[in-house]
């Protein structure tokens, strides 16, 4: 048996859950079984072939039966193969079934990034965990088959559109590693006018990349509070939610939602306009001038079509379905708070 | 071999290609002569045109993506254009060259010739097939002008529902490609049943038609069920049905389990056929009759039959239930057995024998070293806590290219040295074809090996871009790429340069006891002057009489000696 929590090998990363060190055994065990049948197999042939080659005075021997050595080693590695059979399916199963106690965290994909839903309603892109505690994540796509990877975990689970398909596990140590997708789901290099993007601003099956931070119960802890909507303490009590808490979680979103990716707060002219000093202003689009208020910021975020400002391509995906109304109502506070 | 003296009359063979008794290849001029030649030998030669020619699109498409992966970010391509080239790479190896490659080339080639036949059981069929495969490249390649698909070789639903309409043409294409296939296998089968010559048992057939056997079984019986995968695809596609697309209530793994019940056993048709060159090279090249003939022709058998139990080890992390996934695990293991059979009788037949270290036989040694990594490689996959780590990665990439690329295309070119002596009736230059041997072998294992050992660090399948610390291994992998296309163009030469370069080869070589050296070189049109009338097994070397085993020139057949140029 390897230890437990054992740095990367040369073959395989390090290991970060309870289930590694057992796969790990067990990738080794075949690794090494193999590696004699090929030196055995490999070396046997390559003697034959000098010993027995071709030269004057050698001849081929007529090729005998030999019955017992035939029965043997068709038999003999049925011994092996069922070995492997029960000590994978076990090492399956352990990574299949759920303890009851786990932490269930909700895991929404699409193309191409990750979301992670905690159970005080936190979201976020980036998965956090306690360690040595089990965590159960049920996973999902709104639109086509994503895998959810997590090499140091040793686990990975299809993401299948219109069924929930979960996973657990427990991790073992403090640290970090990446969350990848490994179900091709497609990919863009050029925006909808059929310009090439540049390198950066491509995405894809390649880039839908997340980390996994697993951490002290103390900074789970602080990670799950800094992540709920602080709204929500006021709105219990029937209290209006204060502007600065509005704005900060307006700027969360904008950094989360990757709103960041096409708009900038500084002025400065991305793929789209920047927020910078929009609010209020009014712009021409191709439907007319319209001004930049609740309403036009609501739609431009559900149905991003609908009014495209002159200049602008119309690339931007529709959030309708991802983000809630209180979510858009700290989008506009963040907006409104970026004046001139 | 003995010869009763039935003449050859009365055939087709007489009417359309001229004398029976004359070359195969001079028999009868013109083009038309060979774009409506019944003659499966002719039609080998065009399919073999065709094969190779799609071998080299196909692997343009692999150095361009391997070089797009040399190093991260935008190399030569973009993301769109990357995941277009993959998937191209994929479809056309599979479906245009993999598939069709042994069996439809040196298969139709050999089969008759193998069991003593004028030509296969429906010539006019196997013609037909030839042109439904023509117009199955057509079609698939046009998706490539209406925008390429970008799917993956695999369609993988609901991704191939939303994608550009020119999935409609590749999948087209593959479902006409899938007549041409039922049809060969179906000539196949018909013609191994009626058509031996006498004397040429069961237990007396050489394990290339066995093999051949046991590929036709699986694509006649397979290969219907993708074409039904495939039209329910377009159907879903069109009208919306809801068997596939999540959003009208279908299930996009039932596609998976669909496709996938053709695609496992298509595996196989493309492996047992570069087994079945295997074990010819082996048997010539060891002056040996196979060790275990029963053996190694039922497990070609097995290998068909067991393939259509498998089909859901490419799901085990997809959603599967839990006690599908178990059944399939332990189905899975089953494959190692009749595959190990198979690696343990070459290595034993190679004892006591006498090897002559010809070019074919080094690729059939490559075969056994390079098909055992497959192999055993494919216990990792099996292993089902090992596979959830495994399975979408490069790991697996590298498994299934040890397997098809290591195994069958490796078989192919030892095929294609062995027999091209026999087709063409020119020899090749040894020293080249054993130089070219050393690059594929050494380029192939530089480009796989890396890519096992990413793919066991976490490095997922079908990126077009990678995290740094893969970086060492896709450039090493690439290197690897350039060093075995060095290896391919320098046996493409060797070959193409026989033709015209190439001494008038002998009757028989390589010294084989195989039946098809016993004719001409090349072949006559009838392929045997009378029907042959068969006394021993075809790697019965001790029966055999000095004659028949001589490489040199016979003089009983008139053959002229080398040093007289004809042509």
């Amino acid at each position: 048996m390897t230890e437990p929590n054992a740095p990367a090998t040369f073959q395989l990363p390090e290991q970060m859950s309870t289930v590694a060190a057992d796969v790990d055994w067990l990738y080794y065990f075949i690794y090494w079984l193999s590696v004699v049948l090929f030196v055995g197999i490999v070396g046997a042939m390559l003697y034959f072939a000098w010993k027995y080659r071709e030269r004057p005075g050698h001849k081929a021997m007529p090729t005998g039966h030999n019955l017992p050595l035939e029965i043997g080693w068709t038999v003999a590695p049925i011994f092996v193969l069922v070995f492997l059979f029960h000590k994978g399916f076990e090492g399956y199963m352990d990574m299949t079934v759920p303890p009851a106690n786990a932490m269930e965290i909700k895991v929404n994909s699409k193309q191409w990034g990750w979301e992670f839903v905690y159970p005080n309603g936190g979201t976020d892109n980036e998965l956090h965990v306690p360690v040595h505690k089990p965590v159960k994540l049920v996973i999902s796509s709104s639109d086509v088959l994503h895998s959810f990877f997590v090499p140091a975990l040793r686990v990975k689970r299809d993401v299948v559109p219109g069924m929930y398909t979960t996973q657990w596990f427990e991790a073992t140590h403090v640290g970090q590693d990446d969350v990848m997708c490994a179900e091709y789901c497609g990919g863009r290099s050029k925006d909808s006018s059929g310009n090439g993007l540049p390198f950066i601003q491509q995405t894809g099956h390649w880039s839908m990349h997340s980390m996994l931070h697993v951490e002290t119960d103390e900074d789970f802890t602080k990670y799950l509070i800094g992540i709920g909507d602080p709204c929500a303490s006021y709105t219990v009590k029937g209290q209006t939610c204060p502007d600065s808490v509005l704005v900060a979680q307006g700027k969360k979103i904008y950094e989360k939602k990757a709103c960041q990716g096409c708009h900038t707060n500084t002025g400065a002219k991305l793929v789209g306009p920047s927020w910078k000093g929009i609010w209020g202003k009014t712009e021409s689009t191709d439907h007319g001038m319209i001004k930049v208020d609740e309403a036009y910021v609501r739609k431009s975020i559900l149905t991003p079509q609908a009014d495209i400002v002159t200049g602008f391509p119309p690339t931007m995906p529709s959030f309708s379905g991802q983000i809630s109304e209180a979510e858009i109502d700290e989008v506009i506070a963040y907006i409104k708070s970026l004046k001139e | 071999m003995a010869a009763i003296d039935i003449p050859v009359t009365g055939s087709h063979a007489e009417d359309a290609h001229g004398d029976p008794h004359a070359n195969y290849l001079k028999a009868t001029h013109g083009i038309r002569s060979w774009l409506l030649t019944i003659d499966h030998k002719r039609i080998g030669l065009m399919y073999l045109t065709m094969v190779s020619l799609a071998f080299l699109v196909g692997g343009i498409f692999a150095l361009l993506v391997r070089i797009e992966l040399f190093s991260r970010g935008q190399t030569i391509i973009d993301g769109e254009t990357y995941n277009r080239f993959f998937t191209l790479h994929g479809a056309v190896m599979v479906f245009l060259f993999i598939i069709p490659s042994v069996p439809a080339a040196l298969g139709n080639f050999f089969l008759p010739i193998m069991i003593g036949a004028k030509d296969v059981a429906f010539p006019k069929i196997n013609l037909l097939s030839f042109y439904i495969y023509i117009a199955g490249v057509i079609i698939l390649l046009s998706s490539i002008i209406m925008g390429a698909v970008d799917t993956g070789w695999t369609f993988y639903t609901p991704y191939s529902l939303q994608t550009s309409n020119s999935v409609i043409s590749m999948t087209l294409g593959v479902f006409v490609l899938g007549f041409s296939s039922i049809l060969t296998g179906l000539n196949f089968l018909v013609t191994v049943h009626t058509m031996r010559a006498p004397g040429v048992t069961w237990t007396r057939m050489p394990l290339f038609v066995w093999g051949m056997y046991a590929t036709s079984l699986i694509q006649v019986l397979a290969t219907p069920v993708l074409a039904i995968t495939l039209l329910l695809l377009a159907g879903e596609r069109f009208f919306g049905i809801g068997i596939f697309d999540p959003k009208l209530g279908g299930d996009p793994v039932l596609f998976q389990h669909f496709f996938w019940f053709y695609s496992h056993p298509a595996v196989y048709i493309m492996i047992v056929p570069g087994m079945a060159i295997n074990s010819e090279l082996i048997a010539t090249f060891s002056r040996r009759a196979i060790f275990g003939y029963f053996a190694v022709a039922m497990s070609s058998i097995g290998l068909a039959i067991l393939g259509f139990l498998v089909w859901g080890h490419h799901l085990f992390v997809a959603g599967m239930s839990e006690f599908a996934t178990m059944l399939f695990s332990a189905l899975t293991f089953l494959v190692a057995i009749p595959s190990g059979v198979k690696v343990f009788n070459w290595t034993a037949t190679m004892y006591k024998g006498s090897i002559v270290w010809a070019s074919p036989m080094l690729y059939a040694m490559g075969f056994i070293f390079l098909f055992s990594i497959g192999g055993l490689t494919g216990l990792f996959l099996g292993t089902l806590s090992v596979d959830v780590h495994l399975t979408d990665t490069y790991f697996v990439v590298a498994h299934f290219h040890y397997v098809m690329m290591g195994g069958t295309v490796i078989a192919f070119l030892g095929g294609l040295l062995y027999w091209w002596p026999k087709m063409t009736g020119k020899m090749h230059d040894e020293r080249k074809a054993k130089i070219g041997f050393w690059f594929v072998f050494i380029g192939f294992n530089t480009v796989f090996i890396p890519q096992f050992i990413m793919g066991s660090r976490g490095m997922p399948r079908r990126y077009y871009d990678y995290l740094p610390q893969f970086e060492p291994f896709h450039k090493a992998s690439t290197i690897g790429s350039w060093i075995l296309a060095v290896g391919l163009f320098l046996t493409a030469y060797t070959l193409l340069e026989a033709l015209w370069k190439g001494k008038k080869a002998p009757r028989n070589p390589w010294g084989s006891a195989g039946y098809e050296w016993m004719t001409d070189t090349p072949p006559c049109v009838a392929n045997f002057h009378s029907t042959p009338v068969i006394t021993r097994g075809p790697y019965d070397y001790h029966l055999a009489t000095p004659e028949e085993l001589s490489t040199g020139w016979d003089e009983v057949e008139g053959d002229k000696p080398a040093t007289k140029k004809k042509d």
